[in-house]
């Protein structure tokens, strides 16, 4: 149970709000580097934290996120025209640079200084890995630059997909957090998905159906640990790292790809769910890329020239109640991340936390949101920094392996949990 | 794949913020009864503290390593335990209706009473869940302490994770 305004606060991220400045602190994704393939592409439509931008690439490569609407009259530029230096308004011809400053006014005069006065507001952006990254806050408290190991590793390594998710991006995190609904409701995935079947993990996965939890408070987040019975004296243990605001990662099987997400709000009733896929040490093979293409894993399958996927509310996300008869998806929903996101969507935009009934298991959500909560609010009333700004913050791992029944889990993988480069990550 | 004739659009509607509204607004009904062990003077500071607080069906105990100790059963050790208003009360007692316990530790002083605790618990399925407070060796032998017990182990620095969890919990 949360109380509505502890609700209130966590789920709004608009300007001005707690939350809202959080996110703020923060190098955040704002679109896939594919939606600004080249120099000029055509201008890009980014909504972020309740903020509707544009995003475009001007002839000289530079990346530009500004207001989406033109000083003068307030169109939107996405209809503008991408013209060396800058995007051009359709409507009067004002011209913008990707720091936003206005460059030509044609309706002024020849030397007129007028546009120099006209600046839209601006954010940076800059590609690290297969992401455009902004950050929203303050100018004279820019943080490093993201230092999560999938944007780190080199381009054949790693593969990031994007969906819009209509829902708040709370209830979307929280099922990155939550461990214990994957025995369930992914059980099929397990037995059939390319890019996890066959690992040794998943036979402990399906024998023991009730997990024991340990969640272990971290500076940038948490450790959370789940354990099951392994061969005698061991236990299987599944770790998700969290880091704040909304980085996840999903314990990785055999030698199957890592994996993971960034939940980022759209506005306050649809997100943005940056999905990835890496291998630490080597190159992600032919299968496992076309795999991850087709929708496999924990990717999905958008339609065409859009990030909304084919399976979606419009539709009852596909429910097939034969396939679910069959044993070939537990809730009906075919895939990994529709199948989340189906449930996720089912809530409502913003769930009512007021009216929930949560159990001892869902420890690590009771965790985060204190934490999240803790974070706004020494922010918002003591100008602390939140964890997760740090870049140290970022290089952790997710991790499955089997340890002796005495052993903690969080000693034990002190190293495994940590990125080290050229390590191949910790996974059965 | 075989389409079922559902309603046009259904998720559609019913997912929406307008279809909110009609959700049913009835309180849920019913407290958990949740019984709130503190296992080491570290813990028991806090548990006094948080004790204080509104809670539902919550009970508050705290408890000291050296009870009157009284065999019960061939198995298990009843263990006594000390409610916050400083009366007695036995764990196999308090225990009945349970729904939850949750044991607070900052040390493994209180190892022998989590065990007893912890079995006492499974014989009756009770839901366990343990609260390690603090940080360094002390907390890491509470976890080990803890762990053979508690369906649920959480980690933290912050005390008010107590009180965060027992109302999260409904308690």
């Amino acid at each position: 149970m949360l109380a509505p305004e502890t609700n209130e606060l966590l789920t709004r991220t608009g300007p001005g709000t707690p939350m809202g400045e959080l996110f703020r602190q923060y190098w955040i994704p704002a679109l896939l580097a594919e939606e600004l393939a080249e120099n000029e592409s055509p201008p890009v439509r980014v909504k972020l934290l309740s903020e509707r931008l544009i995003a475009f690439r001007d002839a000289d490569g530079r990346y530009g996120l500004i207001d989406e609407f033109c000083a003068h009259r307030g169109v939107s530029l996405w209809f503008g025209r991408n013209e060396g230096a800058g995007l051009r308004c359709a409507y009067h011809g004002w011209k913008y640079d990707v720091t936003g400053q206005c460059v030509e006014v044609p309706s002024e005069p020849e030397d007129s200084r007028f546009c120099s006065k006209v600046k839209l507001t601006s954010y940076p952006l800059v590609k690290v890995g297969d992401i455009l990254w902004t950050y929203m806050g303050d100018p004279a408290k820019r943080p490093d630059l993201p230092e999560f190991e999938f944007t780190q590793v080199p381009p054949e390594q790693t593969y990031t997909s994007k969906r819009w998710q209509e829902s708040n991006w709370l209830q979307a995190l929280e099922g990155g957090i939550d461990s214990s609904h994957v025995s369930w409701l992914h059980s099929a995935g397990l037995k059939n998905d390319p890019l996890f079947k066959g690992a040794k993990g998943n036979d402990y996965n399906m024998a023991d159906l009730k997990p024991f939890f340990e969640v272990v408070d971290v500076d940038g987040g948490l450790f959370i640990g789940v354990r099951r019975n392994a061969e005698e004296g061991h236990y299987y243990w599944r770790i998700t790292p969290w880091v704040l605001p909304s980085f996840t990662m999903v314990p990785p099987r055999g030698d199957h790809p890592m994996h993971g997400h960034l939940w980022i709000p759209i506005d306050d009733e649809n997100c943005w769910v940056f999905t990835f896929d890496y291998q630490p040490v080597r190159a992600l093979t032919a299968d496992e890329l076309q795999a991850m293409k087709d929708g496999h894993g924990v990717h999905n399958e958008n339609i065409p020239g859009t990030y909304r996927p084919v399976q979606n509310k419009d539709n009852d996300y596909l429910m097939d109640r034969e396939a679910q008869k069959r044993g070939e998806t537990f809730s009906g929903v075919k895939g990994i991340a529709i199948q989340d996101s189906s449930l996720q969507e089912s809530m409502g935009p913003i769930v009512n936390r007021n009216k929930e009934r949560l159990v001892s298991a869902d420890s690590g959500i009771i965790k985060a949101r204190a934490k999240l909560r803790a974070a706004a609010e020494a922010l918002r009333d003591e100008g602390i920094t939140p964890p997760g700004v740090d870049a140290a913050h970022h290089r952790v791992r997710s991790v499955s392996i089997v340890l002796p029944k005495e052993a903690s889990f969080i000693e034990s993988c002190r190293d495994a949990a940590a990125v080290s480069p050229g390590v191949r990550q910790t996974s059965v | 794949m075989v389409m079922r004739p559902t309603l046009l659009n259904s998720c559609a509607r019913a997912a929406t913020a307008a279809e909110a509204r009609f959700r049913v607004d009835v309180p849920i009904g019913g407290q958990r009864a949740t019984r709130v062990v503190a296992l080491d003077d570290g813990a028991s500071a806090v548990v006094r503290q948080v004790a204080q607080q509104k809670w539902g069906g919550a009970r508050f105990y705290t408890y000291e390593p050296r009870p009157r100790s009284v065999a019960v059963d061939a198995e298990l050790a009843d263990i006594v335990l000390r409610s916050t208003d400083g009366s007695e009360a036995r764990l196999s007692e308090e225990l009945d209706g349970a729904d939850a316990m949750v044991m607070i530790a900052t040390a493994d002083d209180g190892a022998e009473a989590a065990s007893a605790i912890g079995n006492a618990c499974t014989l009756r399925s009770i839901m366990t869940a343990g609260l390690i407070l603090g940080e360094g060796r002390a907390a890491g032998a509470a976890v080990s302490a803890l762990r053979p017990h508690a369906r649920v182990l959480m980690r933290s620095k912050d005390e008010h994770d107590v009180t965060d969890v027992l109302k999260a919990l409904r308690a």
